[in-house]
């Protein structure tokens, strides 16, 4: 852009989640980027906050069967159930990569039972390579998973146990899909988190009405897409109320007006999920269009931004 | 397969671009043509591979559509691509009403596409708007023209067929175009307005039981593109006939680029099966792989 501001070098997009330090706001959501490596002829890995890779079990899982997703009202819904090849191999095969790629890595994981999401942080923090984990609390896919990110109480604890087995940073990736999520956020936080992630996918359904049938093969999935930003921001506003820790915003983020959005209702950090598959290069055209929306919104820090929201009257 | 987990085909030569819709056309009932100039994709995508679709700045529909590459043809910047697609839903039914100018954002070439198939006669089957993937194909493999940067060396094969089905003749594109190019061309109609009266597989079943050479390891060879209740039936002749065959799977897609795990088929493994993206490690499966 020809207008940016001279001190353009002094622009400062590094953004903070506690201990663990983003060279930008811009990160991409676990299951939206494959393992990265899908992606490296079209996005310019380093130039991203961090890359999330999909969420990673204990045991291999196949997933859920077809149909996996189904597109509705500018929005998707899937059911794609954690399909991933389980934590050895993804140390062995996917992490080598990451590790290369000269971005940071943020690895997302997620149990049965706080016994697994220990061993699961234990593995990685000792393969190396792996600047924070995500705990993915709120996966809708998995029966079980969701338990730990509707109530408050094992949330906590599930956080304060991996917390207690690991020494990196730890990101709690909450689920809307309950009535108050702020408090889960608070038990977060308690438990130990640096940060917490808001939001996973919203619990939805699509019918075939002429074959009477659900859509999905898994009959429920997760709804994600530009459908659910509304819903994202007011969840990322209550929380980033609610905690100090740093609130990572995700939910249809596609626009750089998308971004500042979320960073003024009070997101540090923002993912970015669906858009990479309707827009595969999206994730860093916003890196790149950030200084531009920083001189209009007449800041030089993208921190100066977060929770700048007024409220008054 | 040194890393099992690695697809053998990333998106590696992908592009995103944005283009504008230099002409859009009929070409059958419900069945259109779009031509785009975009060097980027054209110049190098292979016979089978696929670009994702959308219209530009729109956010319903949302996501990208798989569209097979049916021609690359020459224009001024270099070459042009043609997608021809049957209007089925949200988007088909909108990009048929776009005019010329309108821009649409496209990322490819993706998926694996077919590789150089030597043999003496390449039969190709297709139904619906399963022939999309051949033109080209046909074109490599009769040494009219070639595809990819570089461009890839086809030895020209002596024959050419395509078994091409419908459900009525009016549906059927691209006929003249693979005439054109010395394909023989054989038809089936489910009410008979064109061709044989029956399925397109029939025709397939026939021309094996007619060949001399089958099962000689490179004689024939047989590719099918189409609904796949056709594909699995075309591959249990093929086997039946101990033919290759290779199939290319229509799975519904969400990103095309191997990041969302939709498009996922069982195929068969050393043990079992397992759910692999067609994306990546598709949309050309060998028949025999596949757990239909
Ligand atoms: C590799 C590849 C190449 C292709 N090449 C071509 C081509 O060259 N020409 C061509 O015309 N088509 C091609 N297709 C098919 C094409 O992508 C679809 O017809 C297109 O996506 C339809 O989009 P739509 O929005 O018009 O229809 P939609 O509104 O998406 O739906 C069309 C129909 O599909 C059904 N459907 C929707 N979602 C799903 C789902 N998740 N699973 C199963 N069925 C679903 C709907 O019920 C509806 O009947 C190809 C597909 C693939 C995978
Ligand atoms: C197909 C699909 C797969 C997903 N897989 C995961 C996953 O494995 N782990 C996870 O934490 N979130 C997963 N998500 C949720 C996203 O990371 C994100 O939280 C959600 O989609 C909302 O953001 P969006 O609207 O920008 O997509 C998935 C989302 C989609 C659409
Ligand atoms: S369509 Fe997304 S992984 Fe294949």
């Amino acid at each position: 852009m020809t207008n940016l501001p001279a001190q353009n070098s002094d622009l400062d997009l590094r953004v903070r989640l506690g201990r663990l330090e983003l060279a930008n706001p811009i990160l991409v959501a676990s299951g939206t980027f494959g393992y990265a490596r899908e992606m490296e002829h079209l996005v310019d890995l380093r130039s991203l906050g961090a890359v999330i890779p999909k969420t990673v079990t204990a045991e291999p899982r196949c997933g859920n069967p077809p149909w996996r997703t189904v597109e509705t009202a500018s929005g998707l819904l899937n059911s794609i159930g954690l399909d991933n090849d389980g934590i050895e191999a993804f140390v062995a095969h996917h992490l080598p990569y990451l590790r290369e790629t000269g971005t940071r890595v943020i690895v997302s994981i997620a149990g049965r039972n706080p016994e697994e999401y220990v061993q699961l942080a234990a593995r990685l923090e000792s393969a190396g390579g792996v600047d924070g984990l995500e705990l993915n609390v709120s996966c809708p896919n998995v029966a079980g998973g969701i338990d730990f990110g509707t109530d408050p109480d094992q949330c906590g604890k599930l956080v304060a146990a991996v917390r207690r087995a690991c020494s990196l940073p730890l990101l709690a990736k909450l689920t809307p899909n309950v009535t108050r999520i702020a408090v889960v956020a608070q038990a977060a936080a308690q438990g130990g988190a640096d940060a917490v992630s808001v939001i996973n996918t919203l619990l939805g359904m699509a019918v075939d009405w002429r074959r009477r049938r659900p859509v999905l093969g898994n009959v429920l999935g997760g709804l994600s897409g530009p459908a659910i930003k509304p819903v994202a921001l007011r969840c990322v506003y209550q929380v980033a109320q609610a905690v100090a820790v740093p609130v990572v915003g995700i939910g249809g983020i596609a626009t750089i007006d998308d971004v500042l959005e979320f960073l003024v209702a009070g997101a540090s950090a923002v993912q970015i999920g669906t858009a990479n598959y309707y827009d595969p290069t999206v994730s860093q055209r916003l890196v790149a269009a950030l200084p531009a929306a920083l001189a209009e919104a007449g800041v030089r820090r993208v921190v100066d931004l977060v929770g700048t929201l007024n409220t008054d009257n | 397969m040194s890393n099992p987990l690695h697809a053998a085909h990333y998106a590696d030569s992908a592009r995103q671009c944005r283009v504008a819709i230099a002409e859009n056309v009929q070409v059958a009932r419900d069945t259109y043509r779009v031509r785009l100039h975009c060097e980027e994709i054209a110049g190098r995508i292979l016979p089978g591979q696929f670009v994702m679709v959308r219209l530009s700045g729109c956010n319903d529909p949302l996501l990208g559509r798989p569209l097979a590459v049916y021609d690359v043809v020459p224009d001024a910047a270099g070459h042009a691509l043609d997608l021809i697609y049957h209007v089925k839903g949200r988007f088909t039914t909108r990009l048929a009403r776009c005019e010329r100018g309108q821009p649409l954002d496209l990322w490819g070439p993706l998926g694996n596409g077919f590789p150089v198939l030597p043999c003496t006669h390449l039969v190709m089957v297709a139904g619906g708007v399963g022939q999309t993937p051949f033109l080209t194909l046909a074109k490599e493999h009769l040494g009219r023209q070639q595809f990819g940067a570089p461009p890839r060396s086809v030895v020209p094969v002596p024959r050419v067929t395509l078994c091409f089905g419908a459900q009525s003749h009016e549906f059927m594109a691209g006929i003249a175009d693979f005439e054109a190019q010395g394909v023989d061309v054989r038809l089936a109609t489910e009410d008979g307005s064109a061709g044989q009266r029956g399925l397109v597989t029939e025709l397939l079943e026939q021309i094996l039981a007619a060949a001399p050479s089958t099962g000689s390891a490179t004689a024939l060879r047989v590719v099918c593109c189409g609904p796949e209740a056709m594909m699995r039936t075309a591959a249990q002749i093929a086997a039946r006939y101990q033919v290759p065959c290779l199939v290319s799977l229509e799975t519904p897609m969400a990103c095309g680029i191997g990041i969302c795990f939709t498009c996922v088929a069982k195929i068969r493994q050393k043990s079992g099966w397992d759910y692999k993206r067609t994306c990546v490690e598709g949309p050309v499966f060998d028949a025999r792989d596949v757990c239909w």
